[in-house]
């Protein structure tokens, strides 16, 4: 019995830790975006009048633009890769449309470098002249979100009773018609998950972003990589910034955490 | 056109598009001196690339460093992962807010993670270093023999929730009745665990582990944030090595084909794991 006791004190210590470790660098940032820079360089000030000015900077800088680009271009690449990859995961989970091949494609793409790709993507920006615009990076990041969120939905389609569907085709619905009436809202959780991972995969790049669109047309990461010049002035908006790219992302990730298993194994493991 | 072909015809047009053909041409552009200063047709050079990437020291240094970066990263990340999923699994009180906010860090976007930890590191106005030297050490965390530990640990605070994640969905699909029977049998804790769960558990730990390695080879944000390749090139890693090729000495050609060896590097490792999975099936 005291064996377990110990055991007992250690679990809850380890996850104490475990929770201390991951507050305190995020409290830290949000401590710092309301300090003045001269606070600043005191590290262990915790009494001290709050400053807005940090934040004043941030929302009047180019960092809100950004936000709105990289925005855009989650929401461009998630919208275009649910359509698709909804439909074509459907036909796969159902009939084995395309084969292994297909199958196996998304799964392969999901390894692939991006340094493999980025450089295509490039030399093809500046062929078209593009380079320096969000077209390209929302090309760039189709290339991984869309096999992601097909594969993520493979699994999900595939839990949908086919009875149902051909329940609605007697009723005299074409196939599509009982696609997109009958099986759909069936998956439309399933879809809801990969359409917020697909969306953070989007929003936190910083490879593609970096290389396809680094000046005037910057996404987030982008514009936060922009923060490393370190002076001391500067460190109170970075963790401002820091915050507007990581608080968002955050919160919509509570609402998938349980089905993300699920989707990442392709259907193979359930939460 | 069948309306199977027809509903997964989007996909595949989209899926060569975005990434067939940029492989296709990533391909061709590593076999040929591009520049991305020079305007005209590239000339085509062969292999020639390939076999300067493959005789390049700085390029096998930086895979020597990204191999020991991703050994040191995933293997804590295992060790630390199995254990709060283990004490996880048991954990009655406010479960899901405990769990959601340890799998937190994983959602963050990298250059952030990066440029907090080189905040809170920095060894003039950092906290850490700063309540080390309140009790009389002094440890610079971006120093020489010191700076590839320092990202390592990173990686291990943004990604040990990965390992969190799957391993945690694993334990808890295991049977109960080889655990119960082990009890039964008056087994403790330690031999079970040893020799219950994690047989039990293998195959999620070769999936969990095969995807943190792979995600790890692609470390780029941290270096990028805190050290730039640096004490010296310490930190250069393959995609940081290929990022400089590329980018600051605008080598496309020869950036290409290091990005193709690094591929065939990881299709390498992943036909080795699978076929090891196999045959662990077979017997």
């Amino acid at each position: 019995m005291k064996g377990s006791v110990v055991l007992a004190v250690c679990r809850v210590a380890l996850l104490w830790a475990a929770a201390i470790s991951v507050l305190f660098p995020v409290l830290w940032i949000a401590l710092a975006s309301v300090k003045s820079p001269a606070q600043l360089n005191d590290p262990f000030l915790l009494s001290f009048t709050p400053t807005l000015d940090a934040w004043r900077t941030v929302l009047s800088s180019d960092i809100l633009a950004a936000a709105g680009r990289s925005a855009i271009v989650a929401v461009t690449t998630v919208g275009i890769s649910v359509i698709v990859g909804s439909m074509g995961a459907y036909a796969i989970a159902r009939f084995r449309a395309g084969g292994t091949l297909t199958r196996f494609g998304m799964l392969a793409a999901q390894v692939l470098p991006p340094a493999v790709l980025v450089f295509p993507f490039l030399t093809m920006a500046y062929a078209l002249r593009l380079n320096d615009t969000i077209v390209p990076v929302i090309f760039a990041h189709l290339s991984f979100v869309l096999p992601v969120v097909t594969w993520f939905l493979i699994g999900f389609f595939e839990a949908v009773p086919r009875s149902l569907e051909e329940q609605a085709q007697v009723d005299g619905f074409t196939r599509f018609q009982a696609f997109r009436l009958v099986v759909l809202p069936q998956v439309l959780p399933g879809i809801g998950a990969a359409a917020i991972f697909g969306f953070t995969l989007s929003w936190n790049d910083l490879f593609y972003g970096l290389i396809l669109a680094p000046g005037k047309a910057a996404i987030l990461p982008v514009a936060i990589a922009g923060f490393n010049t370190f002076r001391g002035v500067q460190i109170g908006s970075m963790s401002a910034a820091i915050l507007i790219a990581v608080v968002p992302v955050v919160i919509a990730s509570f609402f998938i955490q349980r089905r993300l298993v699920q989707g990442i194994s392709g259907g193979a493991v359930k939460f | 056109m069948t309306f199977k072909h027809g509903m997964v015809a989007p996909l595949v047009a989209l899926f060569l598009g975005v990434v067939g053909f940029p492989l296709g041409y990533a391909f061709y552009l590593s076999i040929t001196g591009y520049r991305l200063t020079e305007r005209g047709t590239p000339n085509m050079v062969g292999a020639k690339n390939y076999l300067a990437t493959l005789q390049d020291g700085a390029f096998w240094h930086a895979f020597g460093t990204t191999a020991l970066f991703v050994c040191v990263a995933v293997s804590l990340e295992l060790v630390i992962g199995l254990a709060i999923a283990l004490a996880l699994q048991k954990q009655r009180w406010a479960r899901d807010v405990t769990r959601s906010m340890l799998l937190a860090p994983m959602f963050i976007t990298p250059i952030a993670v990066g440029l907090i930890f080189r905040f809170l590191l920095n060894d003039q106005i950092g906290a850490i270093p700063t309540m080390l030297h309140g009790i009389g050490v002094d440890y610079d965390f971006f120093g020489p023999g010191r700076a590839l530990f320092t990202l390592a640990v990173i990686d291990v605070w943004q990604w040990t929730p990965f390992m969190v994640l799957l391993l945690l969905a694993g334990l808890e699909s295991i049977p109960r009745e080889p655990l119960e029977a082990a009890r039964v049998d008056g087994a403790g804790g330690w031999y079970v665990l040893r020799r219950v769960t994690l047989p039990l558990l293998a195959p999620v730990l070769v999936v969990a582990i095969l995807l943190r390695c792979l995600d790890a080879m692609k470390v780029f944000e941290y270096v990028f944030a805190t050290t730039r390749g640096g004490p010296g090139t310490e930190t250069e890693t393959l995609q940081y090595f290929v990022y400089q090729t590329g980018i600051q000495f605008f080598r496309l050609g020869s950036a290409s084909s290091m990005a193709f060896v690094v591929l065939l590097l990881v299709l390498t490792i992943i036909v080795i794991v699978f076929r090891r999975l196999e045959r662990a099936k077979q017997s």
